[in-house]
C-alpha cells in the first residue's frame, strides 16, 4: 500500500527535525536514527487512517522517543538477567515515555545531518545511503530499490556508516569554519551522485530510480533555503534543475537515448528551465564563481537556444575555458573540445583532447574514444570515426550507450 | 560499479574443497564472504551444481534440443559466481584473489552492464 503521496512529502521533510531534536537530547546518532524510522513508519500507517495529528511534529518526536526508551529498556533488561547488579537498575526518568506533545524545534538540523552523514571517514556509497535515510526519511527498501542492490545489502551500508560515526565518535555539531567549505564540497558531491542515479536511469525496471532526482533537488533546495548566499549550492540547484528540464527528451519510450542536438525541445519543462537560469544568473552575478554555477551556466545557455543550431557556442566555449582554469580534469576537456568543435570546427576540437591520449585517467575510459569519433565525424573522416565510435561501444557498460555507440558506428559503415 | 566474478572449477579444485583441506578453504570463503556482507559490497551468490547435472540446450533451425551433459567437456567449468559492487575495479579484483579456489583456477572479474545512460 502506498501512502498519500501527501502525508510521505510531510513525513520526508519532517524526518531530520525529528532526528536532530533527539540526536540533541541522547546522542546516541544511531539509536536515535532507528527510533526516527520506526515512527515515520508508523505515521505513514497511522496517519491516511486517523488522521495528520495537530502537531505532526510533536507526535514523530513523542512516538520516536518511546521507541527509544523501549529500546533501552530491553536492553537493560537483557543486561539484568546477565548481571546481578541489576537491582541497581532502577526506572529513572530516562525512561520515562515523554507526555502528549512534544515543543517543536526551533533550528533546523538538516545541515547538521548533512554534514554527518556526508562525513570524509564514511565510504561514498555509505554517505549516499545514509543521507537519503537520515536526512531524506527513505527507508532502506526503497533506497534499495533505487540502487538496484538488495535490501539486506543497503541495511549493512547504512548499519555501517552509523558503527563507523559512533566509532571515530563524529559529534552533532557543525564542523569548525576552518573546515566547513571543504565538508560542504562533500556535501554538495553527494546530493549531485543521488542526483545522477536518477537521471541517468533510463527506462523500464529502472524508472523508479526517478525518485531520485526530485529527493536530490528537495534536499538541495532545503540547503540553499539555509545558505542563501552561497553561489555553489545555489549553482548546484540550478544545474539539477537545467538538467531536470530535459529529462522527458533525453530519452525515447524504448529507452534509447537521445542526444541534446537531437532532443524535442517543447518535451522541455519551462519552469524548470527558467527557474533554473533565473537562480543561475543571479548567482553568477553575486557570488564568488566556482564549477556548479559554471556547469549550470553552461546547461543555460543549452536550455536557453530554441533549437539546437540557435546553440550560443562561443558563450559554451568561454564558460569551459573558465571551467578548465578553476577545475580542470578529462572530461571538462571532453566537453570543451566538442564546444570548440562547434565554433573553430572539427580539427581545433581534435588538437584539445590530443593531450588527452597521455592522460591515465583516460586509459581504460570509454568517452575519449566516443568525442573523437564525433569530430572525425563532423571533420569527415568516416572510417576513422567508425573504427573509434566502435572502441567505444565495445568499452562502455552503459547499455542504453553501447546501442548508441554502436547505431553511430553502423550508420558510417 | 557492480561487478560479477565468475569462479571457474574443475575436478581437482572441486575434490580439494572437500579432502583434508577442505575445511581451512571454507573458512577462507566464509571470512570473504562475512567482509563482503558487513560493508555492504555483496549484491548476491551462488555455487552451481556439479557440472555432470547440467542440461544444454540449443534451438537449431527452430528444432529444440535438450541434451543431458555439459556441452564440451571443458577442463574447467563455471562453479558458482558472486556479485559485488565496489569503488574501484582494483578492490574487485582483490576480492578475486583472495578467493581460495584462485589458487587452482581461475576466477574473472567482469563489470556488469549498466541500464542508466549518461547525458550524450
Amino acid at each position: 500500500m502506498r501512502t498519500d503521496a501527501r502525508i510521505e512529502d510531510l513525513l520526508r521533510r519532517l524526518a531530520p527535525q525529528v532526528l536532530g531534536v533527539l540526536v540533541r537530547r541522547h546522542g546516541q546518532f544511531d539509536a536515535c536514527e532507528d527510533a526516527v524510522q520506526e515512527a515515520l513508519l508508523a505515521a505513514a500507517l497511522q496517519w491516511p487512517e486517523e488522521g495528520v495529528p495537530e502537531s505532526p511534529t510533536g507526535w514523530l518526536i513523542t512516538v520516536a522517543s518511546r521507541r527509544l526508551t523501549d529500546q533501552w529498556r530491553s536492553e537493560h533488561a537483557r543486561r539484568a538477567r546477565e548481571d546481578t547488579a541489576a537491582s541497581l537498575v532502577t526506572r529513572d526518568e530516562a525512561f520515562a515515555p515523554p507526555a502528549g506533545d512534544e515543543p517543536v524545534p526551533e533550528e533546523d538540523d538538516t545541515l547538521t545531518l548533512l554534514f554527518l552523514c556526508c562525513h570524509p571517514a564514511l565510504s561514498p556509497a555509505s554517505q549516499l545511503a545514509l543521507t537519503l535515510r537520515a536526512v531524506g526519511g527513505l527507508t532502506t527498501a526503497e533506497i534499495a530499490r533505487a540502487f538496484l542492490v538488495p535490501e539486506g545489502t543497503m541495511a549493512q551500508r547504512i548499519s555501517r556508516a552509523k558503527q563507523r560515526i559512533k566509532a571515530t565518535g563524529i559529534g552533532f555539531d557543525l564542523p569548525p569554519e576552518p573546515e566547513r567549505a571543504e565538508r560542504l564540497r562533500v556535501v554538495l558531491h553527494v546530493l549531485y551522485l543521488i542526483f545522477n542515479e536518477g537521471y541517468t536511469a533510463t527506462a523500464g525496471p529502472h524508472l523508479q530510480r526517478s525518485e531520485l532526482t526530485a529527493e536530490a533537488i528537495r534536499l538541495t533546495r532545503a540547503v540553499h533555503g539555509l545558505l542563501p548566499d552561497d553561489g555553489e549550492v545555489a549553482g548546484l540547484l540550478a544545474l539539477m534543475l537545467l538538467t531536470e528540464a530535459r529529462r522527458a527528451a533525453r530519452t525515447r519510450p524504448d529507452g534509447a537515448l537521445v542526444p541534446l542536438a537531437e532532443q524535442n525541445r517543447d518535451r522541455w519543462t519551462a519552469e524548470l528551465v527558467d527557474e533554473g537560469a533565473a537562480l543561475v544568473a543571479d548567482t553568477l552575478a553575486r557570488a564568488p564563481i566556482g564549477p556548479y554555477q559554471l556547469q549550470a551556466a553552461i546547461a543555460a545557455v543549452h536550455d536557453e537556444a530554441r533549437r539546437a543550431e540557435d546553440t550560443d557556442w562561443r558563450q559554451i566555449v568561454a564558460l569551459y575555458e573558465l571551467l578548465e582554469r578553476i577545475s580542470s580534469n578529462p572530461i571538462v576537456t571532453l566537453n570543451h573540445a566538442v564546444a570548440v568543435a562547434m565554433v573553430h570546427g572539427p580539427e581545433a576540437g581534435l588538437e584539445l583532447l590530443a593531450p588527452l591520449d597521455a592522460d591515465e585517467r583516460m586509459a581504460t575510459n570509454h568517452r575519449l574514444d566516443a568525442v573523437r569519433a564525433h569530430l572525425l565525424e563532423l571533420a569527415g573522416d568516416r572510417e576513422g570515426a567508425r573504427e573509434r565510435y566502435r572502441r567505444a561501444a565495445r568499452r562502455t557498460t552503459s547499455l542504453p550507450e553501447q546501442r548508441y555507440l554502436e547505431a553511430k558506428a553502423s550508420r558510417l559503415g | 560499479m557492480k561487478y560479477m566474478l565468475l569462479i571457474y572449477d574443475n575436478a581437482q579444485s572441486r575434490e580439494a574443497f572437500f579432502g583434508p583441506d577442505g575445511e581451512a578453504l571454507m573458512a577462507e570463503v566464509n571470512a570473504v564472504m562475512k567482509e563482503l556482507t558487513e560493508s555492504g559490497e555483496l549484491v548476491g551468490g551462488e555455487a552451481l551444481a556439479d557440472p555432470s547435472n547440467t542440461r544444454t540446450v540449443r534451438v537449431l533451425d527452430g528444432v529444440p534440443a535438450v541434451t543431458d551433459g555439459p556441452f564440451v567437456e571443458a577442463k574447467e567449468h563455471l562453479g558458482g559466481y558472486l556479485m559485488v559492487e565496489c569503488e574501484t575495479p582494483e578492490r574487485a579484483a582483490d576480492i578475486a584473489v583472495r578467493w581460495p579456489s584462485a589458487r587452482f583456477t581461475p576466477l574473472e572479474v567482469r563489470p556488469i552492464m549498466d541500464q542508466s545512460g549518461p547525458e550524450l
